[in-house]
């Protein structure tokens, strides 16, 4: 009991790896690697997919921020830049990615109300029930748009 | 030792590593089993009777002190009470996400500690003591100590997955804790701890930490409420938006 | 030092709010650009002629809001920009750099709509 501890390095060889280990890091278990794993649905619940979904939708729409940007330089070139323009973007496939825009304004914005809500401080005990609602609500709005988009009334 | 013949048995497909491997790889062991056997009784059973250097840990076998976390077809759980009849085919068992693995399925879990504020008591007062009387406004001494410290919410937090300076829903949980029963803890030195980028701020709200948790901690709703007190903490020290000359004036 | 870490210590939750102020601003400035460009006219897509879009721009109240729109969308996007990155565990060098960064990227992407919508304001 009186004798002095050993340093780390005589105590015991597995001890000096293990020190050695922490600063190294070493191998380090991830579900996959990166962000990746950020959308890795498999064992996760609503709430991660809530999370997956917020920030698939969000750089898709930092995206078409700048997409839109580029499209709406199309005027500076006068009425028949314009014109063209909406000649390709009338085509169906056009119009359905307008509608998968109107989805993720749809996830992105509602979600975000609910992480608003819930980051305050709020309801977070029912962020589930919080999250189905608000799509539920998203989904009839997406499909009353996707009428207006493709019948054009 | 094979099982003996006319025994159930399961596939476990575990996780081995040992440092200064390039890389994991996974075993199979054909495991003898019962209707109430555990994922820790079927690791221990490898390592009696097929492999004596399959490293795991575990310590109470009962939920209680957090040591057996591991992950369980890719979800995080505690070993002991982690039945094998909950899942049909091979059981894939690897250690928690997150964390540098020290030898198959054990982790170093020396980086999840360090992620905790430094700011604690160490020594409380029993509630027992007739002396122990509970502050004011608390009616009654309540149990906030849930948490045993598995590592369990940090594995299955997506973002520990890409950032290893994230405190962690744990070491947050703790600080929100601390908040709401201080017994002698530095309120503003925790505030301060957590009001950082790295901190309560990090959180995107996955929830992921409370559907691991198996204590009951609840850590998302912690971290929740701990924003709470952050915002009201600075509202009331009127630095919601600080002014320059006020920094100018500090320096 | 001190008063660095103070600023940015208030900055963190500065963020989260300011994300969060954005973001329902956008809720209802989203939806009236939206509505405007293509559920109020009948061509299929909602889509606005060359003329359409011309003379939409020009009128007072609607230059505003659009600008103002530019503002509160460029601002929300480099705070969710800048939400990501950090979600990579960078060094406070590499933060910093981030920081700066996306705020000129945000200035220019501004700087460059306030351009398009004032040219063909005035082409009307």
């Amino acid at each position: 009991m009186s004798e002095q501890r050993a340093p780390a390095s005589e105590r015991d060889p597995g001890v000096e790896e293990i020190l050695r280990a922490r600063r190294d890091g070493g191998h380090v278990a991830r579900k996959l690697p990166g962000p990746v794993a950020w959308f890795d649905l498999r064992n996760r619940s609503t709430g991660h997919l809530a999370f997956s979904l917020n920030r698939i939708t969000g750089l898709g729409l930092v995206f078409y921020l700048y997409l839109h940007l580029g499209v709406l330089t199309l005027l500076l070139g006068g009425e028949d830049s314009w014109n063209g323009f909406l000649e390709v973007a009338t085509l169906p496939v056009f119009l359905g990615l307008d509608v998968l825009l109107v989805f993720g304004l749809l996830v992105h914005g509602l979600n975000s109300t609910r992480l608003a809500l819930i980051g305050s401080g709020y309801v977070p005990n029912h962020q589930k029930a919080m999250f189905w609602s608000l799509m539920a609500f998203g989904a009839i709005v997406l499909v009353y748009t996707a009428l207006h988009v493709f019948g054009g009334e | 030792m094979t099982p003996t013949e006319g025994t159930p048995t399961r596939t476990v497909r575990v996780h081995r590593y040992d440092r200064g491997d390039d890389a994991p790889h996974m075993e199979l062991h054909e495991v003898p089993v019962g209707p109430t056997t555990t994922v820790l009784e079927a690791l221990r059973w490898i390592q009696l009777h097929e492999d004596p250097t399959l490293g795991l840990r575990h310590s109470c076998f009962h939920a209680s002190c957090g040591t057996c976390g591991v992950r369980v077809n890719g979800k995080e759980r505690l070993a002991c009470v982690t039945s094998l009849s909950e899942f049909s085919g091979t059981v894939t068992v690897d250690p928690i996400a997150n964390l540098p693995v020290l030898h198959d399925v054990v982790v170093d879990m020396a980086p999840f500690f360090e992620r905790y504020p430094t700011a604690h008591p160490i020594v409380r007062e029993s509630e027992f003591l007739p002396e122990s009387a509970t502050p004011d406004g608390i009616a009654e001494h309540d149990r906030y100590e849930d948490c045993i410290e598995c590592g369990l919410c940090l594995s299955a937090c997506p973002v520990a997955a890409t950032d290893d300076t994230y405190v962690g829903p744990a070491a947050l949980a703790y600080a929100q804790r601390l908040l709401e029963e201080p017994r002698g803890a530095d309120r503003d030195a925790i505030l301060d701890w957590a009001d950082q980028d790295n901190a309560a701020w990090r959180c995107h709200a996955a929830f992921e930490c409370t559907e691991a948790c198996p204590s009951g901690v609840q850590p998302a709703q912690r971290i929740m409420a701990l924003r709470k007190q952050l915002r009201r903490h600075r509202r009331d020290q009127g630095r919601d938006v600080p002014d320059r000359q006020s920094s100018e004036e500090k320096v | 030092m001190a008063a660095r870490a103070e600023h940015e210590r208030s900055s963190r939750s500065r963020s989260w709010r300011w994300t969060a102020i954005t973001g329902v601003s956008l809720l209802v400035l989203v939806t009236i650009h939206m509505v405007a460009h293509h559920f109020v006219v009948d061509e299929v897509g909602g889509l606005r002629t060359y003329q359409h879009v011309l003379d939409y721009v020009s009128t007072p109240i609607i230059f505003v809001i659009e600008c103002v729109f530019l503002v509160v969308v460029t601002a929300h996007a480099m705070l969710g920009l800048r939400s990501v990155l950090l979600d990579f565990g960078l060094s406070d060098r590499w933060r910093r750099l981030a920081d700066r960064g996306l705020v000129v990227l945000g200035v220019v992407t501004v700087v460059y709509g306030f351009v398009l919508i004032g040219v063909l304001a005035s082409r009307a």
